[in-house]
């Protein structure tokens, strides 16, 4: 199935792809440096409080400290030896988790955020764009009066505000779910059939808030898409010629289907922009909670492990995505031999 | 003599709006013969892609029909497909009785399959075994001068007229008796146009499609191609005859002021030049009173605006609507 064609294709995507990351990455790198404050300061405030320290001690603290983290060095070789270590595999050591590995802090929340991410994203994806697609087939009838103004609506409210709405109803006014965390305290990940239940009834209201704000937009978009593509020239003809309208349907779906799985791939940056604040306001255990830790104690490190990490991750679906694109779409595949 | 095709009769059909009514098609009488090539031509605005939807029965809203009926000939009787629903009519006579070349036939193609694929769907839809059509596609690729390997091919791989010609052979694979041109010729550069002409006249000729109506604004290709021209305006049928009386002698005044307005190679008119009709079609909510074409027409009399005249045979074969011809004059 796959062609030589495909294969310089993805060859082409992956060189693409290479570029981006670095220009991500050293954005990374520059913008907590712009913030203003001093990530050692932190540390050498706690360390005044508890051990009663003389000035000159917490000052040889903080040259042995600015030595270690290479703070003292000029940017560029900072910028080179992150890059390099980061390439190693090395991410160097956390700030404000001193002495962890940022590496050792990072790789343990990870799963949760894409646990949640993931398929609140495609679910949403899904039935959002299924529930437009439906709209404009029936168009002018009820369900379609009712997908749009639902839709649009729902789509207009802030997902962290729907999340503490979520909280509210269903966490303390009926007390049927929990309010926060990724599973009951006092209990320790396991596979055990009790501790999946317990992380699944902590999983309902953020994924629920995800996937509810963010569905709108799909339909809304769909319906459009699918109201042009019956418009077409190939429908009328495909109906002159007698083809059943369950086949047309689905080619209209199909080709209203392309400029949205774009959208997917554009989206996923900003729906994990989302699941990082929808993290903070239920406390879930992932890559937002640390960031937000991360970014309140100015501790550079840790904010650039984590967003190589992220990037990268998004960077892989963004190329998934691209594959699947130009598997559907011949135009995209074969077009670019010119 | 051959029989009729389709019949006509006294249809109206207008777009019904919230509280007004266009009368794009209004009371229009015709037959379409067997072994016939109708060229419909008018103005913009005129009805003739409304009246191809009607003869299709592709009547969705606010298009109505709202009085006379549509006959169509399948198996040797006439059914009235007017009183027919869309999807009744749809079901059991588009693609296999009738068949449809659409404006802009270069994007009437479904463009992220392989044609082979589209066939495929195409003879599923039917019922027919995907490898009979294919192989009868195959046939027919050949009869219109194209390859039958960009079968195997997505439709923005093949040229603006080889696609065109692609819609021709998927078209008419299921042998339609009446097949329907929707302007089909006017993104397509001469030389396109003139290959296009010649596989219709071939297809009629060859009995694949049994009568051709073919709607255009170009007056130039119907002279290449019709048997009959129908000339139409503001929703009604101003002269109906066979093609080169027509050209010989315009008895309508619009339908002479349409010849006059294209180039054509006669001496004459390379002397006299080209003119335009003054002022535009009229609005079809509310139609001029009497003859529609009256307030430009350079003819006009007196009773053109009270009146409205009646399609008369006034030669054999010749249909005028026209006060010029008719004794009502005076």
């Amino acid at each position: 199935m796959i062609s030589k064609q495909m294969l310089k294709f993805i060859g082409r995507r992956l060189i693409f792809l290479l570029i981006t990351y670095i220009v991500a990455t050293t954005i990374v790198f520059i913008l907590p440096r712009v913030i203003p404050g001093n990530p050692l300061n932190q540390i050498l405030s706690r360390l005044s409080q508890v051990a009663q320290a003389n000035p000159e001690q917490i000052r040889a603290a903080e040259k042995t400290l600015m030595e270690q983290f290479a703070f003292d060095k000029p940017w560029y070789v900072q910028y080179f030896d992150f890059l390099g270590n980061a390439l190693k595999g090395d991410l160097g050591t956390s700030v404000s988790y001193y002495p962890r590995k940022v590496l050792d802090l990072v790789i343990p929340v990870l799963p949760w955020t894409l646990l949640l991410l993931l398929p609140a994203t495609i679910v949403a994806w899904f039935l959002g764009n299924s529930l437009g697609a439906l709209a404009a087939y029936r168009r002018n009838s009820w369900i379609d009066k009712g997908v749009l103004t639902t839709s649009l609506i729902v789509s207009q409210i802030p997902y962290y505000w729907l999340g503490m709405i979520f909280i509210f109803f269903f966490g303390v006014k009926l007390g049927i779910l929990p309010v926060g965390g990724a599973y009951s305290q006092g209990s320790f990940p396991n596979w055990s059939w009790s501790f999946v239940l317990d992380v699944l009834k902590h999983y309902i209201l953020p994924f629920a808030s995800i996937v509810v704000s963010a569905m709108g937009g799909w339909a809304i978009g769909m319906r459009l898409m699918v109201i042009y593509e019956l418009g077409n020239d190939y429908v009328r003809f495909s109906e002159a010629l007698g083809m059943n309208d369950k086949r047309i349907y689905k080619y209209v779906f199909r080709n209203s289907l392309l400029p949205q799985i774009t959208g997917l791939a554009l989206s996923l940056g900003g729906a994990l922009g989302g699941a990082l604040i929808t993290e903070i306001i239920f406390n879930y255990p992932g890559t937002g909670f640390l960031l937000f830790r991360a970014l309140t104690s100015l501790d550079y490190p840790l904010i650039q492990g984590i967003f190589v990490i992220l990037i990268a991750s998004i960077y892989l679906a963004n190329f998934i995505v691209d594959f699947i694109y130009a598997v559907i779409d011949p135009r995209i595949r074969l077009g670019q031999e010119e | 003599m051959s029989e009729s095709l389709v019949k006509i009769e006294n249809i109206r059909a207008y777009y019904k709006l919230k509280n007004r009514e266009v009368k794009a098609v209004d009371n229009v009488s015709f037959e379409i013969m067997e072994n016939e090539i109708i060229g419909v031509v008018g103005e913009s605005g005129c009805g003739k892609s409304t009246l191809s939807n009607v003869l299709l029965n592709n009547i969705i809203k606010p298009l109505t029909i709202v009085g006379g009926r549509v006959l169509f000939k399948s198996n040797g009787e006439y059914v009235e497909i007017s009183s027919l629903t869309r999807e009744e009519v749809r079901e059991r006579f588009w693609g296999k009785e009738m068949s449809l070349i659409p404006q802009s036939a270069m994007n009437a193609l479904m463009p992220t399959i392989k044609l082979s694929k589209y066939v495929e769907h195409l003879a599923q839809s039917h019922g027919i075994p995907k490898n009979e059509l294919l192989k009868k596609a195959r046939k027919r690729f050949e009869d219109v001068d194209l390859d039958p390997q960009w079968l195997n091919r997505y439709p923005f791989e093949l040229s603006g007229g080889m696609r065109q010609r692609a819609v021709i052979a998927i078209a008419t694979l299921l042998n339609p008796q009446l097949l329907i041109a929707d302007e089909p010729t006017s993104a397509l550069d001469v030389v396109n146009q003139k290959v296009f002409l010649k596989i219709l006249l071939e297809m009629k000729r060859q009995g694949i499609v049994k009568s051709i109506i073919f709607v255009t604004h170009d007056i130039a290709t119907i002279r290449q191609i019709a048997d009959r021209m129908l000339v139409m305006y503001a929703g009604k049928i101003m002269e109906i005859s066979p093609v080169d009386k027509i050209v010989e002698k315009p008895l309508n005044p619009y339908t002479e002021g349409l010849l006059n307005s294209v180039l054509t190679p006669e001496p004459e008119i390379k002397k006299r030049g080209i003119t335009t009709i003054p002022g535009t079609p009229p609005n079809l909510i509310e139609p001029p009173s009497g003859c529609r074409f009256h307030p430009r027409c350079p003819k006009a009399m007196s009773v053109c605006k009270e009146k409205e005249p009646k399609l008369v045979e006034i030669e054999p074969q010749r249909k005028v609507a026209c006060f010029l011809y008719s004794e009502e004059r005076a």
